[in-house]
């Protein structure tokens, strides 16, 4: 017995000796951080995604508690167990045997008829429940689905056949492509430069310039672009005119009958007649226009393009800024900067400006950057514009400098970094063929150190990629009309304001009108923004590999 | 005592009397030459005149400075922040501690080859014509030429002929070694360095530059800091043996082998210590 112990004890102390403890441990290590970042993105993606795909229509009638018979039509959302004892208070009268009672959350949209586009329902109450191949989901422009079945179409004041929706739903589509046309484009560029006509005349009269000769070819020029707008806006009525034409006559799900006019419908499926392929083909367009479309409805509908589109220009923007910043800095300290106190100061200084917190940046940006450098830019250089300031207010410039300024410590760091790894072998190879300290640097070592500062730009990427709350101050909004670029001179306009996918995540999930229709819209915009994330640092990793593969030094 | 061909002594064409050099035959002269590093002297009042067209060794065991010495003939111990000199160096009469030297000028009349290969992380082609491009010569055709003489010059041309724009770090060990010769000479320096050029390198290698060294005398004044004995009396015509930052022999090779004066260069040659 003894023995046996002894031999196990041993047994145990070999195995510790041998050092397999430890890889387990720290294969456990690895399994939990790769466990939980799968968890992740599948919650997200799962839940986002499920967004897009068409769901089953049910029609539920039910009794309720005072003996009501009631038609429920709409979207199975959630279903969760409650405990009975959670309905106790009410009159709703339950078998008393049982514990927990399951319901259900539908959408039921229809949001001109009843206040909530959802409800529960107890799954006791439910009389019979089933799909109804006819019943359609009406997408709108204005007050999300319609959930009902279509009566008649009427074309003109006169009824038609229902065959011809389709029909008439492509002319009105194309009508409101030319409208959106009309409105972005064309009339946006009169506006434009009307805008820029009004400027230039108040900068000659502030700079006391203003002769009855300019004033007078202002002026004709201002009404040669105001008649061009009559005739577009023209063009406008006549085109809403056509698409207010034809209507829909639905019914919902308590019988009313409610018309819908053309003008607002966006689609109109029948989901419950949909095939797998046909549901396939409707996700993947329900994706891209994800992906394309303008948001609606207080952003709690339609897509996040200007959000995209504002995210990876402010990065990439901010990339421009801080890579020959953070490079030059590096190199000072590294290369020229004396070996001190001082210099070992200011390094440590570099590695904690890392560590300030974000929030705090925003403040700097706001307090510096926007009110300081802007408001002295406007005066200086857009004095016609004031009071309404132009770089004086937060915008998109100012937004990529202040993510430029918190990154920076990263690109300092991993730029130092890769200066420090280069064999001094190279510098003396360079110095002995009687290059100067900048040639050497130039030629030899910044080529070298180039896949460490690439390191350090998809660090810097990836923080600021994903950081919202220093945004919040220096440029980020809710809604921005006009995407910082586009078609008028100077085509980038730095000093809009602009929309962010996270900042989009934060506004859709906390501030919109309707949390719970807005949920699977929060966990989708999630998910896009880790895929832009994600392939950022793609792009930034193959560059740097390609580099590295370039400049790969030989083990010395 | 180490064993030297005695052919190859007597067939030695260039002997000369080192005591007794003429202006033209020098040169670098280095005289009453102090190194410090901080409070350490590493040299030890150095003088001595190295004859041009002629190879130059440094021997001595490890520390004694050789290296260090070398290292200022192209003021490649300027990197050292703690390092101070006193004395003189001259190239043409010329100082060059002075005060308006042009460094890197220098460096370009003073060509220096390391321990290890260093080739840059760029082709054949770009490394030889490196030197070239910081003098500001971008011609294509001068760059061409030059690739070419200096990699015959370095007998590495018939090697690499075919590939001057592949990468210089797909080379091996001894043919790196000849990269790094070929791009110090293609800017035509007038002194070639060469410190422990072989010592990294494996002995088929090494029996090709030494070789080549023979070879690159006719053109430039050669000097080369070696721990291999063997080696400096097979290349080198003088030979300078250091000991404890102090220059305690310098005569030619031949008498220096055969013939030590000094009882530290005796025993070191007969391998007492080092």
């Amino acid at each position: 017995m003894m023995k046996n112990s002894n031999k196990e004890q041993s047994n145990m102390k070999k195995w510790f000796r041998s050092g397999s403890p430890w890889i387990w441990l720290s294969a456990g290590g690895v399994s939990i951080s790769l466990i939980s970042v799968l968890g992740l993105l599948w919650l997200i993606a799962s839940k986002g995604l499920s967004y897009f795909w068409p769901a089953e229509i049910h029609e539920f009638k039910s009794i309720d508690q005072y003996g009501k018979h009631t038609t429920v039509i709409g979207e199975i959302y959630d279903r969760e167990l409650i405990p009975v004892a959670q309905l106790a208070h009410t009159s709703i009268k339950l078998d008393p045997a049982l514990e927990t009672v399951e319901r259900l959350l539908i959408k039921t949209g229809n949001r001109e008829l009843v206040s909530l586009d959802f409800r529960w329902i107890l799954v006791p109450q439910i009389q019979s429940q089933s799909t109804p191949e006819d019943v359609v989901v009406i997408e709108r422009r204005t007050n999300g689905n319609f959930y009902g079945y279509i009566e008649s179409v009427v074309l003109d004041g006169k009824v038609v056949e229902k065959s011809k929706l389709s029909e008439l739903l492509a002319r009105v589509d194309e009508f409101q492509e030319e409208i959106e046309g009309l409105q972005t484009t064309d009339i946006g560029a009169i506006n434009y430069q009307l805008e820029r006509l009004r400027l230039k005349g108040r900068k000659y009269k502030l700079d006391n310039e203003l002769t009855a000769d300019i004033e007078q070819q202002l002026a004709n020029e201002t009404n040669a672009l105001k008649a061009e707008y009559q005739i577009l806006e023209n063009n406008l009525m006549a085109l809403r005119k056509e698409v207010a034409r034809d209507q829909l006559i639905v019914r919902a799900m308590d019988g009313q009958k409610v018309t819908i006019s053309f003008e607002h419908i966006l689609k109109v499926t029948y989901n419950n007649q949909l095939g797998f392929f046909e549901k396939f083909t409707t996700f993947l367009s329900q994706i891209a226009g994800f992906l394309v479309d303008d948001p609606r409805e207080a952003n709690t509908e339609g897509g996040v393009f200007p959000a995209i589109f504002g995210t990876v220009l402010m990065v990439l923007l901010m990339t421009v800024i801080v890579s020959p910043f953070g490079v030059i800095a590096a190199i000072y300290l590294h290369e020229y900067a004396g070996k001190n106190a001082l210099t070992k100061l200011l390094r440590i200084a570099v590695i904690n400006l890392a560590g300030v917190p974000s929030i705090v940046y925003g403040v700097f940006g706001l307090g510096f950057f926007v009110y300081m450098v802007g408001g002295s830019l406007d005066q200086l250089f857009y004095a016609e514009t004031l009071p309404s300031p132009t770089f004086g207010t937060p915008g998109v410039m100012w937004s990529a400098i202040t993510l430029a300024i918190l990154t920076l410590p990263v690109v300092i760091v991993s730029t130092e970094e890769g200066l420090s790894r280069i064999p001094s072998a190279m510098r003396h190879g360079s110095l002995a063929l009687g290059a100067t300290k900048v040639e050497t640097l130039w030629r030899i070592i910044l080529p070298i150190a180039s896949p460490a500062i690439m390191t350090g730009i998809i660090l810097a990427i990836a923080r600021a990629a994903g950081e919202v709350a220093p945004l919040m101050l220096v440029g980020v909004v809710k809604m921005a009309p006009n995407l910082p670029l586009d078609g008028n001179f100077p085509f980038l306009h730095l000093d809009r304001k602009f929309m962010h996918l996270g900042f989009h995540i934060y506004d859709v999930g906390f501030q919109s009108p309707n949390v719970e229709a807005a949920r699977p819209l929060v966990y989708a915009t999630a998910l896009l923004l880790v895929m832009i994330i994600i392939s950022l640092n793609m792009t930034a990793v193959s560059i740097r590999n390609r580099l590295r593969e370039k400049y790969r030094m030989l083990e010395h | 005592m180490i064993s030297v061909t005695p052919t190859a002594l007597a067939d030695s064409p260039n002997k000369i009397d080192l005591s007794n050099l003429s202006p033209e035959q020098i040169a670098l002269n280095i005289n009453n030459l102090n190194l410090y590093y901080g409070e350490k002297q590493a040299l030890q009042n150095i003088s001595m005149a190295i004859p041009k067209g002629q190879v130059t060794a440094f021997i001595g065991p490890s520390g004694c400075g050789k290296s260090t010495l070398l290292r200022c003939i192209n003021r490649m111990n300027d990197l050292v922040d703690i390092c101070r000199i006193s004395g003189e160096i001259n190239l043409h009469g010329e100082n060059i501690y002075g005060k308006h030297v042009d460094v890197a000028e220098l460096r370009r009349k003073v060509g220096m080859v390391f321990q290890r290969p260093n080739p840059f992380p760029k082709s054949i082609y770009e490394n030889v014509v490196y030197g070239l491009r910081i003098k500001g010569e971008n011609n294509r055709r001068v760059l061409d030429e030059a690739v070419e003489t200096a990699l015959k010059s370095a007998a590495l041309w018939n090697e690499v002929k075919d590939r001057l724009h592949d990468s210089a770090l797909g080379l091996s060990g001894g043919q790196q070694q000849r990269l790094v010769i070929a791009r110090a000479i293609a800017i035509q320096p007038e002194v070639l360095l060469l410190d422990e050029p072989t010592s990294a390198l494996d002995p088929i290698s090494t029996l090709t530059i030494e070789e080549l060294i023979n070879d690159l005398k006719e053109q430039f004044t050669v000097v080369i800091v070696t721990h291999n004995m063997q080696q400096a009396a097979r290349v080198s015509d003088q030979t300078a043996f250091m000991y404890m930052g102090d220059l305690i022999e310098y005569s030619d090779t031949n008498t220096l082998f055969t013939t030590p004066t000094k009882k530290k260069t005796e025993d070191y040659i007969t391998g007492r210590y080092g």
